[in-house]
């Protein structure tokens, strides 16, 4: 958690200033009669810069490592078949449709990191996905992304 | 007495059938939502609000407030069941809540904690009804300065939400800030911090990182873990839920206790019920008897804190209709739904929308009565679907996020948003910041701006204005004991190890 504090800390500092100042460069500080568009994001950026300062001081005088802060070999394997499922389920939007990735993403990541049967993978999408459908564009007229069939 | 009138009224819009079916899906919506891991009150409130958009605002508020009501008592299943919490407001239950499982005593835990939760949502009701309006005639005299010293309260208070550090807090609510910054200033129509997107210039919309927030970022909390936790088997039949005569005499101070203390806990702009249990844990270890059993199975560690966080929750709904100013993470989004429908929260909703006030009013009367017959009746229903094998809850979950953020308005912009808000949570999670004090600022933000420029309009720049208004230099003052306490404390705390050191080197 040390070396997070550490990168955290520098990152929001950097952040903090570079909001700050862009603030003050491209917007009024002050306006006709009173603070302008720059005003709070100066004094919010300023607050950051100086909590960032805090937890960056903190971390660097601190002794204690304190606990790992990435999660371990399996966790972080996990974490990235969930996390990469989903962003190409949500990059796959436009192009298939929402029910057919729907479908798609529930058997990949039902199937994949616990193993699963087939056959519960396949139908829980199916049973999902079509629900999914029946409510949003049947029910409340969303009109969900459509696939190259129409759904 | 007009009081009585405004009652009927209310009853009359809660007891149609429409909106009596909007309450029990309600408080069984937000009973599962509660029970299951990886999904919580405010990403449950977030996910459902879509679903209202099609219906009146009053059913829409009676549905997502009966479930809110229902996430607190649903929370209580898991935590005694599997000794994880169903979601933060029921952590402490954990404690007490599993070991009296372990000794065979499921059934009582879990009927204590429906009894309390019944008695506290039903007092928190009633207190919300005598309150509100008194409070919503008074704040009428509100003026920018006061409005700006109440979210600054707010603001200041929710990083009680925080544990560990509370730099992370501030830290969490001030990047939340910075978001509200995004998009036209109100005053001047500058379209701050877009670099010409378009979607940018419309502010960062708080839904859509709600949903990651609280939505992805705890699924993928959640994926880290292989499989589930082993649920423990226990009895659930109607007899086997109540609690004997020594329970009962235990736990009937514990619960009004933790009624009153939640209560308190919950109107307070910012701290909501996850801070009120573990408030209310504290105290009833303090006035105990036989502390020593607290952590082995004491019914008032179960009793007390479940009660504090449904009169917590229904206290957060004070400040969110008389004020217009959030009490919890949940509240803040509700308060979004309330704005998306057209409502403008504060003051003036009591005597412009009173069928939609005093709908909700009552309707949770019938919430409560609803939330203690389905959590008696039906938990054998509820356990069942725990069962369900997170590798197929997970990737439902996700679903109905990027569903719930594409249905706002029909935009795949917005599930963008909620997929990097999603990993931004996971990452706030695991280093221990606050996505509750990111999410309420994030709402609170262009209001507080608001306020803040118009006082220092009217003051002609003098900072002055804040101290010299009665009632806005005793809130200001209030913020500044709140950032001001735990700081101390976290000075202390830095002197007394420097003193061990020093003692165990000398």
């Amino acid at each position: 958690m040390r070396s997070a504090d550490r990168i955290a800390g520098a990152a929001l500092l950097a952040i903090a200033v570079a909001f700050a100042a862009f603030a003050l460069r491209q917007y009024p500080y002050w306006g006709e009669n009173g603070p302008g568009p720059a005003f709070l994001p100066f004094w919010v950026g300023l607050v950051l810069a100086f909590l960032a300062t805090l937890l960056l001081v903190g971390a660097l005088r601190s002794r204690d490592p304190g606990e790992p802060w990435l999660p371990d070999g399996t966790g972080l394997r996990r974490i990235g078949i969930v996390l990469g499922a989903t962003v190409a389920y949500v990059a796959l939007l436009g192009a298939l449709g929402m029910t057919i990735a729907t479908a798609l993403f529930l058997v990949v990541l039902v199937r994949w990191p616990d193993r699963q049967p087939w056959p519960l993978a396949i139908a829980v999408a199916i049973v999902v996905a079509a629900l999914n459908y029946v409510v949003f564009v049947h029910w409340l007229h969303v009109p969900l992304p459509e696939g190259p069939f129409g759904f | 007495m007009d009081f009585l009138a405004n009652l009927g009224l209310g009853f009359s819009v809660a007891l149609t059938p429409f909106n009596l079916l909007m309450a029990v899906a309600g408080v069984v919506m937000g009973i599962l939502i509660g029970a299951l891991p990886g999904i919580g009150p405010p990403s449950g409130v977030a996910l459902l609000l879509p679903l209202t958009f099609g219906m009146s605002p009053t059913s829409g508020i009676i549905m997502l407030a009966a479930l809110y009501a229902g996430t607190m008592y649903g929370g209580t299943i898991t935590s005694v069941l599997i000794n994880t919490p169903g979601e933060s407001a029921s952590v402490v239950t954990c404690i007490d809540g599993y070991q009296m499982a372990l000794q065979g005593r499921a059934g009582p835990a879990l009927g204590i904690a429906a009894i309390g939760s019944f008695f506290a949502g039903t007092v928190g009701v009633v207190l919300l009804m005598l309150i509100s309006p008194v409070l919503a005639r008074w704040s009428l005299a509100f003026g920018p300065p006061e409005t700006f010293a109440l979210m600054l309260l707010g603001l200041t208070t929710v990083t009680l939400l925080t544990g560990e550090s509370a730099v992370k807090g501030y830290i969490s609510m001030v990047v939340g800030l910075m978001l509200a910054n995004v998009g036209f200033d109100i005053v001047s129509g500058e379209p701050r911090f877009a670099f010409g997107v378009p979607e940018l210039m419309d502010g960062i919309d708080f839904l859509p990182v709600a949903i990651g927030l609280f939505g992805i970022g705890e699924v993928l909390a959640g994926a880290e873990v292989v499989g589930g936790a082993a649920m423990l088997k226990a009895r659930y039949g109607l007899r086997d839920l109540i609690p004997n005569a020594v329970d009962r005499a235990r736990s009937r101070w514990a619960i009004v206790r933790g009624t009153v203390l939640g209560f308190l806990v919950g109107v307070l702009p910012g701290a909501g019920p996850t801070v009120s249990t573990f408030l209310s844990y504290a105290v009833e270890k303090k006035v105990s008897k036989h502390p020593e059993e607290f952590g082995r199975g004491a019914i008032e560690g179960v009793a007390a804190p479940e009660s504090a966080n449904n009169a917590a929750a229904t206290a957060a709904m004070v400040p969110m209709l008389t004020l217009g100013i959030p009490g919890s993470a949940t509240t803040a989004i509700m308060l979004g739904g309330l704005m998306m429908w057209g409502l403008r929260p504060g003051p003036l909703l009591f005597e412009k929308n009173p069928e939609f006030v005093w709908g909700l009013i009552a309707s949770q009367y019938i919430a409560n009565a609803m939330l203690l017959v389905l959590s008696t009746a039906a938990i054998p229903l509820f356990v069942r679907a725990l069962r369900i094998p997170y590798a197929i809850l997970m990737p439902l979950i996700i679903v109905f996020c990027v569903t719930g953020a594409y249905s706002l308005k029909n935009s795949v912009f917005d599930v963008g948003q909620m997929l990097v808000f999603g990993i931004v949570g996971y990452a706030m999670k695991r280093l221990g910041y606050s996505p509750a004090a990111l999410v309420l600022a994030l709402v609170l933000g262009p209001m507080a701006e608001r306020a803040l420029r118009q006082s220092l309009i009217i003051s002609d720049a003098g900072a002055a204005i804040f101290f010299l208004r009665p009632i806005s230099a005793v809130l200001m003052a209030m913020a500044f004991m709140a950032v001001l306490v735990p700081t101390l404390r976290g000075i202390a705390a830095v002197m007394r190890r420097k003193e061990r050191v020093a003692a165990s080197a000398g």
